[in-house]
């Protein structure tokens, strides 16, 4: 999968705008959207947000959890706890990327937001790392991660299983008595 | 008799808090850790004007327009007041001063401090200063004597001390108190306070009594304690006669005692139980403000101390020595109670009275100190009558209060006008929220403008005069089709404008000198005329202009407002001619505006909005209560607009505040509608409820026809099917109840072709009671309907107005129809077909009767004219029974409302 895929799907959450402009109910395949009616906040997805932000026809309301208050505290529990806390939103590094870097304007504390995120982010992307490691170095046979974001898994999961293939690919060269065709099973 | 306590509110971040009132009492002045010092007009002030004197504010103290504050930065400094300039610092310490207090004329200051000194200093020349050396710990509190002879002061080391202020020295030192270390680790405060005038006592808190020295011989006379008292006091303070004496205490306990006969006349405990640590007597006695750790304002109000006091004797011989029924009573009579309870060192020559009161006369008129006593005796007990209440300032709804620097002009349904004035820049933004209307603006404010509005067709401004300049009215036309695009009057000299609008076409002004004027919008003056009472606000919608004034002075917190709404345009007349304008007990008006569909509507500070309710006699009805959704008592909800299709009301949230912030941005919410009708809860109370919101909701349609506005038909007859929806649900459920008057009261709301349905539900329920009645009903509405439709082929120029029913009330109807026939200056949008709805009407039974029959007729009599043929069926048709009748009715278009009564009506009635 690629990051951009992940991010298209993250475009289908819904976000707060406030249109400037005035507009009927709009019938889409994936559902109703509008009415819209200037100054009056309304929820659409964030592709079509995003569109409208880009052709200055709406403000967009950040999310209730991109603050800079609630992200230090969710950035302090992730780091105390050893395993994932639950983020804020399943696509929150996306929709941070998305609405940062079109909307930045609408958002108090942009930077500021930007760092803390990237801070929760690299601390789960540590942890990740960090549980990999110890799944390969214990030789487990299974391990469960919760919390994990879609965008995350998907960091790694090119690089853990081909590690993996590579590794059992190794063992079993090393064991003499297994055969070879059983490592093309993956 | 027990004492109000006012709903505390919070005034400063946690920490060490102190208050105190100026002069004559009109203001609460309080300090926090959060370094500044708030100004409130009052408890329900919400918006304090603040001075920040530092980081943190440790004390107080304000007189002769003064202000002597204590900061972290080691100084005490002095300000004025209320104006909160700067005026210079008048002493230093090598750490934080502790405690700030003047003397009895003001012309001194004395501080203690950290650094273990305190200093006295002329307040006139900060140069002269007097030192005194002595504790060993960090000062708690100074007290002046009244003489200004001595200072006492009470320190960490657990001494109290009176020092002689000339000679600097100590007069005497009492070890009363526990050693500490520092002021924030002693167990009290221990402020000490010498009483004013005589200045005979000097009141030092121990622990949970407080003991009073007498001045000169400096002998522990007497002891004021209370039994329910078991935490230490911090703070005492002497009323203003200097005969109570007020205490609060750790855990937030606030006991008064009278000095003379040392009983506890008052008792109240802390809303939440937070320790008290400042405490201010208002100067007329009747109040006492206080303040705790926590940073809250609280005040205790009606301290009738006088009066109580002449009871308090009465109630202490019935049960003098009754111990143990005392007791009972504390228990159950809470915490305001008083108890009566004398001290073992009561004076020796208080004799029994015959009668208590004649004899606590006798008392004040040999008491060396009467001249205290006697003032305190008038202001306590010269009844007031009833207070008038501030007349409230004329606003701008939409606005928030001028002094901000940053403040909403405006913010309308059409866009938000912010004023800016701080030392960069001046200036006024205009932004619409629909960007089509025009582009956003920014303006500089170099005339100072304080009051604006906002249309679809011009921004209008204005400020107050000065000493040269008139007040200044300016309109920027923005949709002009000319070149220029702005004009401005000077208003004569003398008149300032206090409130305006922009209308359609036209804008008001209502100065004051009580006129209003009208201006076209393109800046012909075109009406003035005056106002029967100051204006307030003001609002306009098309051609409607709606005005609120005070009508008289209101009394005990009222407002007394009247409201005109007059019609403009080619027709102008009025339509509310100065009725008064109800509001919630003891609120003022916030908001005046109309709904987007022109219904005039307001908001008062308690939060209901009421709309006027056309088709009874224009009243009031409240139709929200925003307060009761707000999950705070502090918060509150700021309207921006309302709107009947689809009901909405428009408001900004804001979290402890009236107004919200411009920065950063507030989002808009939506409030939904709800009449305050009995029992909602049931399922009657909803329906009730949804059926008479529905029905005043849907009176703008009438509105709007009649004053030749477009009218969204969809809306209406969605509307329409709504309440006959609701009808028949209302019908079908007091049918189920066995209420069957009931019912026929709900059929008779119902339109002629939704009853027939009603019978056919009452039939199959096996009502035959009812549906015999209803049938009745349904054949004089029928026949209503059929006279109706006659009347309009005779004269049919009036068939435009059809009603679905005859429940419209006659005045709406009959102005309709006026106002129908006289063309309208400008209209919001030309009305597409007026009479549109002539060939798409339903067919009356008489006509699909005829269709069926005039084969028959045509037969019998071949040789008539079409006129004939339409009388002789006429005739045939009369002749017809009641049922046939009925069977003819095109009550198709509600076989929807068979899927609602199928599951009512079938589950019990059908085999």
């Amino acid at each position: 999968m690629d990051p951009s895929e992940v991010e298209f799907l993250a475009e289908k959450e819904t976000v707060k705008i406030i249109p400037n402009f005035s507009l009927d109910k709009i019938y889409l395949i994936g559902g109703d959207l509008g009415p819209f009616n200037p100054g009056l906040p309304v929820d659409v997805p964030v592709w079509l947000a995003l569109n409208l932000k880009q052709r200055q026809k709406c403000r967009i309301v950040p999310p209730e959890w991109m603050d800079v208050e609630k992200l230090e505290e969710m950035r302090e529990l992730e780091r105390k706890e050893d395993m994932f806390t639950p983020v804020p939103s399943p696509y929150y590094m996306e929709l941070t990327k998305l609405l940062l870097n079109h909307a930045s304007d609408n958002i108090p504390k942009a930077d500021d937001i930007r760092t803390l995120v990237k801070d929760i982010w690299d601390t789960r992307i540590a942890k990740l790392r960090l549980s990999a490691d110890s799944f390969i170095s214990q030789q487990e046979a299974h391990a469960k991660l919760d919390n994990l974001t879609l965008m995350e898994i998907n960091t790694i999961r090119s690089f853990l299983l081909d590690s993996l293939n590579c590794m059992y690919k190794l063992r079993s060269n090393l064991q003499p008595g297994s055969s070879k065709g059983q490592a093309m099973d993956y | 008799m027990p004492c109000e306590r006012k709903p505390m509110r919070y005034g400063h971040s946690e920490g060490h808090t102190e208050v105190c009132f100026d002069e004559r009492g009109r203001f609460i002045v309080t300090c926090g850790n959060d370094g500044d010092v708030r100004i409130w007009e009052g408890l329900d002030d919400d918006d304090p004007k603040f001075i920040t004197v530092g980081e943190k504010a440790y004390s107080l103290a304000l007189k002769n327009g003064k202000l002597v504050t204590a900061g972290s930065n080691n100084t005490v400094q002095i300000h004025t007041f209320p104006d909160g300039e700067p005026d210079g610092i008048l002493t230093r310490f090598t750490t934080n001063a502790t405690h700030v207090t003047f003397n009895s004329s003001g012309s001194r200051v004395a501080a203690g401090s950290s650094d273990f000194m305190v200093k006295v200093v002329e307040v006139s020349d900060s140069s002269q200063q007097k030192t005194l050396r002595g504790h060993e710990a960090p000062v708690l509190s100074v007290t002046f004597d009244p003489k200004d002879d001595f200072l006492a002061s009470s320190s960490c080391d657990g001494s109290v001390v009176v020092w002689n202020i000339e000679e600097q020295t100590q007069v005497i030192s009492w070890p009363l108190l526990q050693k500490t270390n520092d002021v924030t680790n002693a167990k009290s405060l221990c402020r000490l306070a010498w009483q004013p005038r005589a200045g005979k006592f000097l009141a030092v808190p121990v622990d949970t009594k407080v003991h009073l020295y007498e001045r000169g011989s400096w002998d522990h006379v007497s002891t004021l304690s209370d039994d329910l008292l078991t935490q230490p006091i911090n703070v005492v303070t002497w009323s203003p006669c200097g005969r109570f004496l007020a205490a609060g205490s750790v855990g937030g306990s606030l006991t008064v005692w009278d000095a003379n006969s040392k009983l506890c006349v008052e008792r109240c405990k802390h809303e939440k139980g937070f320790t008290v640590c400042g405490l201010a007597w208002h100067p007329s006695g009747g109040q006492i403000a206080y303040t705790d750790t926590e940073g809250c304002l609280c005040l205790l109000d009606g301290l009738s101390t006088s009066a109580s006091d002449a009871k308090d004797y009465d109630a202490l011989f019935d049960d003098d020595d009754d111990d143990d029924d005392r007791l009972v009573d504390e228990g159950l009579s809470g915490a305001n109670s008083p108890v009566k309870k004398r001290e073992d060192e009561d004076e020796d020559d208080f004799l029994m009275p015959a009668t208590g009161r004649v004899r606590n006369r006798g008392a004040f008129l040999d008491d060396e100190n009467s001249l205290g006593h006697e003032i305190c005796y008038s202001t306590f007990y010269v009844f007031p009558g009833p207070l008038p209440t501030h007349p409230q300032k004329a606003f701008q709804s939409g606005s928030t209060p001028a002094h901000l620097t940053h403040r909403f002009m405006m913010w309308n349904s059409v866009g938000i006008v912010r004023g800016y004035n701080d030392e960069q820049d001046n200036a006024v933004d205009v932004e619409f929220h629909d960007t089509a209307v025009h582009h956003a603006m920014h303006l500089t404010n170099s005339l100072g403008h304080t009051v604006a509005d906002l249309s679809q067709e011009a921004v209008l401004l204005a400020c107050p005069g000065t000493d040269e300049l008139a007040s200044k009215l300016q309109c920027l036309h923005f949709s002009s089709w000319d070149t220029n695009k702005e004009w401005m009057v000077d208003l004569p000299s003398g008149e300032d404008v206090r409130a305006l609008c922009l209308g359609r076409g036209w804008a008001a002004v209502a100065t004051s000198v009580q006129m209003l004027r009208l201006f076209s919008i393109g800046g012909v003056q075109r009406e003035v005329f005056s106002l029967p009472g100051a204006a307030v606000c003001m609002a306009a919608h098309g051609e409607q202009l709606m005005i609120v004034y005070h009508r008289a002075t209101g009394f005990d917190g009222e407002q007394a407002l009247g409201v005109q709404l007059l019609q403009l345009g080619r027709r102008k007349r009025q339509i509310i001619n100065g009725e008064p304008l109800p509001l919630t007990l003891r609120s003022h008006l916030t908001w005046l505006g109309f709904t987007a569909e022109g219904t005039p509507c307001y908001v008062d500070s308690d939060g209901v909005v009421r709309m006027l309710n056309r088709s009874l006699g224009n009243t009031w009805t409240p139709v929200c209560h925003t307060r009761e959704t707000c999950k705070s008592k502090s918060d509150h909800y700021w309207v921006v607009g309302v709107h009947e299709n689809p009901q909405q009301l428009r408001c900004i949230p804001c979290k402890g505040s009236r107004y919200p912030p411009t920065l950063p941005r507030p989002a808009v919410a939506i409030l939904p509608f709800k009449l305050p009708l009995c029992q909602t809860s049931t399922e009657k109370g909803q329906m009730e409820e949804q059926f008479l919101r529905s029905v005043l909701f849907h009176h703008h349609y009438g509105f709007l026809s009649s004053s030749g506005y477009e009218v969204d038909e969809d809306g209406q007859t969605r509307s329409q099917k709504e309440q006959q929806e609701l009808l028949m649900k209302m019908f079908a459920l007091s049918c189920k109840l066995e209420r069957e008057f009931r019912a026929v009261e709900l059929a008779e709301l119902m339109t002629h072709n939704v009853v027939p349905l009603a019978i056919r539900y009452a039939s199959r329920s096996r009502r035959m009671a009812l549906a015999q009645r209803l049938s009745e009903l349904a054949l004089e509405k029928s026949n209503q309907v059929q006279e109706e439709e006659e009347q309009d082929e005779e004269e049919p120029e009036y068939s435009g107005i059809r009603r679905p029913s005859g429940r419209k009330s006659a005045p709406l109807a009959g102005s309709a129809g006026k106002a129908n026939k006289a063309p309208v200056l400008k209209p919001l949008a030309p009305r597409p077909k007026p009479r549109s709805k002539v060939p798409v009407s339903p067919k009356t039974g008489f006509q699909l009767w005829l269709e069926e029959n005039r084969k028959n007729i045509v037969a019998d009599h071949p040789d008539m004219e079409e006129t004939d043929v339409i009388k002789d069926a006429m005739g045939r048709f009369r002749t017809l029974s009641a049922d046939e009748r009925l069977k003819l009715q095109p009550a198709i278009r509600y076989f929807f409302l068979l899927f609602f009564l199928r599951p009512l009506g079938g589950s019990r009635n059908d085999p």
